[in-house]
């Protein structure tokens, strides 16, 4: 009988650290912004990138406004795990958020990018680069490709946004080949209020 | 707006040919052509065969013709997209095409029988809207615009019922002239967007995406990919007329040529089997006799009212005087900040050992690591004995990646002392290039490159190639994108082959008075082979230039004459072409200036009047022609048709992902399908020929880049091997939590019941 209590107490233990740390994932994700977003504040005052934490090694690049969803996140430098665990990462290698370039951005589909599957072309998109200026695009197409198909990482002559992230959204086990691509058009900037913190 | 050296992109960019929207187009078998030989095929027939099998007929189809005229160091190129139209009804093409990057396009004419509509430039919208007006209104039109720097597309309105319109575009081009031998190469083909060093293929996946969607416009759609199995479509029937004196030795990598000597010693040549399908770039090489290599050229033109000039120095050969290696200091840089840990990290230890082991005993050389702060491993540059690159190994054994990236305190004991005069500084930046104050990094190394030079080597998957282009550019350096483990050796070998080349550095070019206006700006160090090109706008050209550089740090100098030019059309645009390319590097410091907005349309601005006042096809104007009459009936619809690609030499359609393409063969029975954007995925045919034909190419290219090009070509964008991957295992988790604490549960429940 004794094993059969380990037996049980090892399923409960096992049971609840797998819940806790499911349950951390998406817990982590909402708290980081809350610091990021510090770390944001403090960039758009001082116009040079700050890290959020001390021992970070990603940053705050640009701020992902989308007024359809009521949705606001700070967008880190990178899109490597670490950093897209915290919040949407920009990816290093596309244009710079704001440039009359291609500028790609990825996140996970069960957290910060998961209202990618309800943007619709024609809804709007918001962009804040780091001197403030404030990018508008609008949504021009939807769709799904697969990991190996770059061309969405393409480089442009005019201002584009992409977003990214796994598809389908509701799979069970990460780590599918398909991707839900967001195409954006730019179609004005404007200066905003610099927000003092 | 990119910078790095991917000459090699030139040729990765295929023929595409898209259709306008209209839905499916049904083109019955009644609808083609009458039965016909092959050998009565002319250029712009294709040739299907229908259900009825060995029969062949012709199809909606088009064929190319390409004139290439070379005289001195200026191609000219003609090229007629011929559009077929063999059904009742009246059509539309839109024929997507690669030219070589930089091309000078400045000529349009639709031939329609006798008549020619001749194209003028427009400002880009301005020029759709005729174009569009034109359509609407039933009259034939033509419509040529650029979508990048290497991609154009042709729209041709109008093309009436079993009528055949000739589209006739001409441009020039710079030939490419280094170590003696001159080339010039004519893009032909779909392929993927291969960048050197960059590959699509990940080392895990035998798959390789090609990218088909070359145009931005999303109302354009792909195109239905040829059946491999043998059919020529879209034929390229091709000539080279070779002004280059008698004794050339002509070569071509990719085609069997035929080479005929015409009376005024102009050579003719083309290619053996006479018209091609394009499936493969078409690449030709000459080395002209022994002695007779040009060692100065210059050829003018006169262009409303203003002077021109082309002119071309090869410095005195490293064979003729030859020169020694150049004493060079070599700096290395290793980034050892945490977000290099893993492969990447292992990727840039091994690319600096091999590095270190190339260096010569004549070469001092150091080792710099940073992460939060910067450590360099000997207090000075140290010559390269085998001690010294010995005991500068087992140190960076022990290094690990973690930490931040203070890259700037790198730079700063990278550069901080001027180089010793007789030694070159090469400085080798090793990084994936994760920083935040770029801007104040690409002001110090502007500030403090002096006579140093920076290379920056990308390492990982996804460097920041953005950063680190405009790195090696403001340190008058290039950069190196090593990807996969695989590369190492390759990169680090073509990089150093380059670098311990005798080379001009510090070249600076002093004119006679009345030249205003010269590019590329400034002068890119030549390294041995390379010959200096620059184009220039003078009041009155005359007297001569003396050109003054460092050769092996030894102070050179050359006089030119800039006497008697040959006169030759055409340079005015070259220089066109190069002044808008230069307006593109200096867009980024044109918006720091000036704002984003205003900075961009001052950038448009520039280019459009560049563009009108050389007629010249550019990313802002556009070249339009419209008949003066009608000759479509109102009433009559206009109709698209999609045009198969041909696949890459050597490629098989093995798998389509998401949707099939319209087979050619489906179409020319069932009817053409409008096909949505697809994207088509190509496995690899296994050591075919011309996959290794194709590899050779690009190792070639990557051989050999030449300083002007890579200037040009770094304007292509870098792309990582896989998109990233976004999703967590947080409801994995939480499903297997619950799982087993409902299993837990349930043994609690049979234990209690079973007592």
């Amino acid at each position: 009988m004794v094993a059969g209590r380990l037996l049980i107490g090892a399923l409960v233990l096992g049971g609840t650290l797998s819940l806790a740390h499911g349950a951390w994932i998406p817990a982590k994700a909402a708290l980081a912004q809350v610091l990021l977003d510090h770390a944001w504040q403090e960039t758009l005052r001082s116009g040079d990138f700050a890290k959020p934490w001390p021992w970070a090694d990603t940053w705050p690049v640009a701020r992902l406004i989308v007024p359809s969803h009521k949705k606001s996140m700070v967008v880190l430098a990178g899109a490597d795990g670490a950093a897209l665990a915290f919040g949407p990462g920009h990816l290093t290698t596309s244009a710079p958020p704001g440039a009359s370039d291609n500028s790609v951005i990825a996140g996970h589909r069960d957290t910060h990018f998961a209202f990618l599957g309800s943007l619709k072309p024609g809804d709007t998109l918001q962009l804040q680069a780091r001197d403030g200026v404030l990018h508008d695009y609008r949504v021009t197409q939807t769709r799904v490709v697969h990991e190996t198909d770059t061309s969405v990482l393409e480089f442009g002559q005019d201002p584009m946004l992409t977003l990214i992230t796994c598809y389908p959204f509701a799979a069970l086990v990460p780590g599918g080949p398909l991707r839900y691509v967001v195409h954006a058009r730019g179609i004005s900037s404007h200066k905003t209020q610099r927000k003092k913190t | 707006m990119r910078l790095g050296f991917r000459l090699a992109v030139l040729w990765g960019v295929g023929v595409l040919v898209s259709i306008f929207s209209a839905g499916a187009y049904a083109a019955s078998a009644a609808a083609l052509g009458q039965p016909m030989q092959l050998k009565e095929a002319k250029a712009g027939t294709l040739l299907v065969r229908g259900d009825d099998d060995l029969v062949l007929r012709a199809a909606p189809m088009l064929g190319t013709d390409v004139e290439i005229n070379v005289t001195g160091l200026i191609a000219r190129t003609v090229v007629t997209q011929y559009f077929h139209n063999p059904t009742d009804a009246w059509l539309e093409g839109i024929y997507v095409f690669p030219l070589p990057q930089n091309a000078a396009v400045d000529t349009l004419e639709v031939r329609i029988g006798e008549r020619v509509i001749v194209g003028e430039i427009k400002e880009r919208q301005e020029a759709r809207k005729i174009y569009e007006k034109a359509k609407a209104e039933g009259k034939k039109a033509a419509l040529l615009e650029q979508e990048r720097p290497n991609i154009f597309t042709t729209s041709v309105a109008g093309i009436h019922p079993q009528g055949t319109v000739g589209v006739r575009i001409e441009y020039q081009r710079e030939l490419d002239y280094r170590d003696g031998v001159f080339s010039l190469r004519f893009p032909m083909v779909v392929a993927p967007r291969y960048i050197p060093g960059d590959p699509i293929a990940s080392a895990s996946s035998r798959h390789v995406a090609l990218d088909t969607d070359q145009v931005p416009d999303g109302s354009r759609i792909s195109p239905p990919v040829a059946d491999p199995a043998g059919r020529v479509i879209n034929p390229v029937s091709l000539r080279v007329s070779l002004n280059a004196g008698v004794a050339v030795r002509t070569k071509s990598t990719s085609h069997v040529i035929e080479v005929s000597e015409k009376s005024d010693g102009v050579l003719e040549i083309t290619p053996a089997q006479g018209a091609v399908p394009a499936d493969r770039d078409f690449v030709l090489s000459w080395r002209p006799a022994l002695g007779e290599a040009p060692k100065a050229a210059l050829f003018t033109e006169v262009f409303k009212g203003e002077e021109y000039a082309l002119l071309m120095v090869m410095p005195p050969d490293a064979a003729a005087a030859p020169a020694p290696a150049p004493n060079r200091e070599v700096i290395f840089v290793l980034d050892t900040s945490g977000s290099m840990s893993g492969t990447s990290f292992h990727e840039a230890r091994s690319a600096l050992r091999m590095a270190l082991r190339r260096l010569s005993p004549a070469d001092t050389f150091n080792v710099i690591a940073f992460s939060s702060s910067a450590r360099q491993l000997f207090r000075r540059a140290l010559p390269a004995t085998p001690e010294n690159i010995a005991k500068a190994i087992s140190n960076i054994e022990g290094l690990e990646a973690k930490g931040g990236t203070e890259m700037l305190s790198a730079l700063t004991l990278a550069l901080r002392s001027p180089p010793s005069s007789e030694r070159v500084r090469q400085v080798v930046f090793i990084t994936d290039g994760a920083v935040g104050n770029e801007s104040a990094l690409f002001d110090y190394i502007s500030l403090r490159i002096g006579k140093s030079r920076l290379f920056t080597i990308g390492i990982g998957s996804a460097p920041n190639a953005y950063f680190m282009k405009r790195a090696a550019r403001a340190g008058r350096g290039t950069f190196t994108y090593i990807g996969t483990p695989e590369d190492v050796h390759e990169k680090m070998s073509g990089l150093f082959a380059y670098l311990e080349r005798p080379m001009l550095t510090d070249i600076r070019l002093h004119w006679p008075g009345r030249v205003d206006e010269t590019y590329p700006a400034p002068i890119p160090d030549l390294y041995a082979g390379e010959p200096l090109v620059v184009v220039l706008r003078a009041k009155d050209l005359g007297g001569q230039v003396s050109i003054t550089g460092l050769r092996s740090g030894e102070p050179w100098q050359q006089n030119v004459s800039l006497e008697n030019g040959t006169a030759r059309a055409g340079v005015a645009r070259l220089y066109a072409r190069r002044k808008i390319e230069s307006f593109r590097l200096n867009l980024s410091r044109l918006q720091e200036d000036l704002g984003y907005e205003e900075g961009r349309k001052q950038f448009r601005d520039k280019i459009i009047e560049t563009g009108l006042r050389y007629h010249l096809v550019t990313r802002y104007t556009s070249l339009v022609a419209v008949e003066k009459e009608s000759s479509r009936p109102h009433d009559a619809p206009l109709k698209a048709w999609p045009v198969p690609t041909h696949l890459p030499a050597g490629w098989k359609l093995e798998k389509i992902w998401l949707e099939k393409p319209a087979m050619e063969s489906e179409a020319a029975t069932a009817g053409f399908i409008s096909v949505e954007k697809t994207s088509i995925q190509f496995e690899k045919k296994n050591a075919t020929d011309g996959k290794r034909l194709a590899e050779r190419r690009w190792k070639l290219e990557e051989r050999k880049p030449n300083a002007l090009q890579r200037q040009i070509a770094s304007a292509q964008p870098l792309v990582a091997a896989h998109l990233p991957r976004t999703a967590t295992p947080a409801l994995l988790f939480v499903l297997t939590g619950l799982l087993l604490l409902m299993t837990a549960v349930f043994l609690r429940w049979r234990v209690r019941t079973q007592w």
